[in-house]
């Protein structure tokens, strides 16, 4: 797991679902699709990603395409950090 | 921290104060009866570019930061009389030009932004539908994808500046099972559109100098360049338009709220009762002390909030607590400055009744006081 899938594992776990095991969550799990995530969390996420790889998002890619699995997350981060 | 004012954020508050104790305090009761908007009161608000105050000045607004806007807000509420006129310009404000600057495409804001601020073109926010308000983004306004841009179909209700704008905000579904994540589309539609139309025109308990109806979308054609900020967009772009209303909507209403502490102090060293001014009663008075502790606990966390609009990564937990603390203390001490004026208090030439009655749609637009305490709950983990 890169560096990046596993802050934000640890972040979703203790802000989303305290008291969950780890061994529940992997890279393609869905989150915003499943449900562990909903409007008011994603927009937390999204801020926590901002401040967390200091990137920026822009309203249209706050979405399932961009964010639904630690996997997605990652690829995103990384293409805003080199793009 | 550093509580103070900069001199030029002084000299602004002084100006738009000057500016809203001139032309902005007369004629309120009767248009108020009448349900009239004025239309030339708005214009000379845009002359003082009350409408752009953040938009860049090279959009031709005013360039202030959001802090400095705040300020200039709690001024033209505290010398603004008419609460309606207040209301419509911090709608046209907070939730039709804030989008339109921080997410349109440079096209749009080169043709709208300079109207916009200064007060040739008035602008209506449309979100709320019939059978969703709180649960706004279960919409049933659609927008479908054609050849060169989208046919929006369905119907907007309590959208405020409705009988009167030139351009409407309207979020639609266009990916209807995504909802607010990547489901929901900002458009800019102007008046004249074929297909768009002001239905229902509603009158209401308060801000009756602000015009609020149903607005028809019946296949409306939208071009592409119609869109704000992306096509799917309009859930996030919503939401940060509201983090700006409920900073800066409740900056208007602290200008109310020291505007109510004046009458109610004048009141009580004025009025006689038992051969003593109705102050010497504790009864009164701590009333009074209690308006005073409500409006500076208010202020700090307007102006905090207000800053961090701008230096945050998000602010959606501040804009919340304050819209709910402010807008919840705006009625509390309008009714109490009722019940300090007596049955004066209950007469339309007092101008405290108005200020109660318009007071009370602050505890349910820009998301009810319950939708507040959700949001809250939520950022801390809930
Ligand atoms: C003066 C005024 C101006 C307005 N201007 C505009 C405008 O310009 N544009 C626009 O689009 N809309 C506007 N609105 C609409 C406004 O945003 C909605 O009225 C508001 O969001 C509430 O929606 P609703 O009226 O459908 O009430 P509902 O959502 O039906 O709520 C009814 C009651 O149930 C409570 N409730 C609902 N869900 C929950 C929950 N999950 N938890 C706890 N309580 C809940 C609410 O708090 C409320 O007390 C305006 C409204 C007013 C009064």
């Amino acid at each position: 797991m890169s560096e990046i899938q596993s802050t934000v594992k640890s972040y979703v776990l203790e802000e989303f679902l305290p008291g969950e095991s780890p061994d529940a969550m992997d890279n393609s799990t869905p989150l915003i699709s499943s449900g562990i995530l909903d409007s008011l969390s994603t927009i937390k996420l999204v801020s926590f990603l901002e401040e967390q790889f200091n990137v920026q998002f822009e309203a249209h890619e706050i979405s399932r395409e961009n964010l639904d699995t630690l996997d997605l997350i990652a690829a995103t981060v990384e293409s805003k950090r080199h793009g | 921290m550093d509580f103070s004012f900069t001199p030029d954020q002084e000299a602004l508050r002084d100006q738009i104060l000057e500016f809203a104790t001139r032309e902005l305090t007369e004629g309120a009761i009767e248009r108020d009866r009448g349900g009239v908007f004025p239309h030339d009161l708005w214009e000379k608000c845009g002359e003082m570019g009350l409408q752009g105050l953040p938009v860049p000045e090279s959009h031709g607004g005013v360039g202030l930061d959001s802090l400095s806007t705040a300020i200039a807000l709690e001024a033209f509420g505290y010398g603004c009389r008419d609460g309606g006129l207040a209301f419509a310009i911090g709608a046209h404000l907070l939730a039709c030009v804030i989008p339109v600057w921080r997410h349109g495409s440079e096209e749009l804001k080169e043709r709208y932004l300079p109207g916009l601020s200064n007060g040739s073109l008035i602008a209506v926010n449309a979100i709320t539908e019939p059978d969703s308000g709180s649960d706004a983004f279960a919409m049933k306004t659609r927008a479908v994808s054609v050849e060169g841009g989208f046919r929006i179909d369905g119907t907007k209700t309590f959208a405020s500046n409705g009988p009167v704008a030139d351009l409407a905000v309207v979020y639609a579904a266009t990916d209807p099972d995504r909802g607010f994540l990547g489901g929901i589309t900002a458009f800019l539609v102007e008046k004249g559109t074929p297909g768009f139309s002001v239905g229902q025109k509603f009158e209401k308990m308060g801000l009756r100098t602000a015009p609020l109806s149903e607005l028809v979308f019946d296949d409306v054609f939208v071009p592409d360049d119609s869109v704000i900020g992306g096509v799917g967009g309009g859930g996030p772009i919503f939401n940060h338009s509201m983090e700006w209303e409920r900073i800066c909507l409740p900056a208007i209403h602290l200008g109310t709220m020291r505007h109510l502490l004046d009458r109610a102090v004048e009141q009580a060293r004025t009025r006689k009762a038992f051969g003593q001014s109705i102050g010497k009663n504790q009864a009164i008075s701590h009333r009074i002390a209690d308006l005073k502790v409500r409006l500076e606990a208010a202020r700090l966390l307007t102006y905090r909030s207000a800053e961090r609009l701008e230096t945050a990564g998000t602010v959606g937990l501040d804009a919340s607590m304050t819209k709910l603390l402010v807008s919840e203390s705006l009625v509390r001490s309008a009714l109490d400055v009722v019940q300090i004026f007596g049955g004066y208090g209950y007469m339309d030439e007092y101008e405290v009744e108005r200020i109660l009655r318009d007071s009370i749609g602050s505890t349910i637009y820009s998301g009810t006081s319950e939708m507040q305490r959700n949001i809250i709950a939520g950022w801390l983990g809930l």
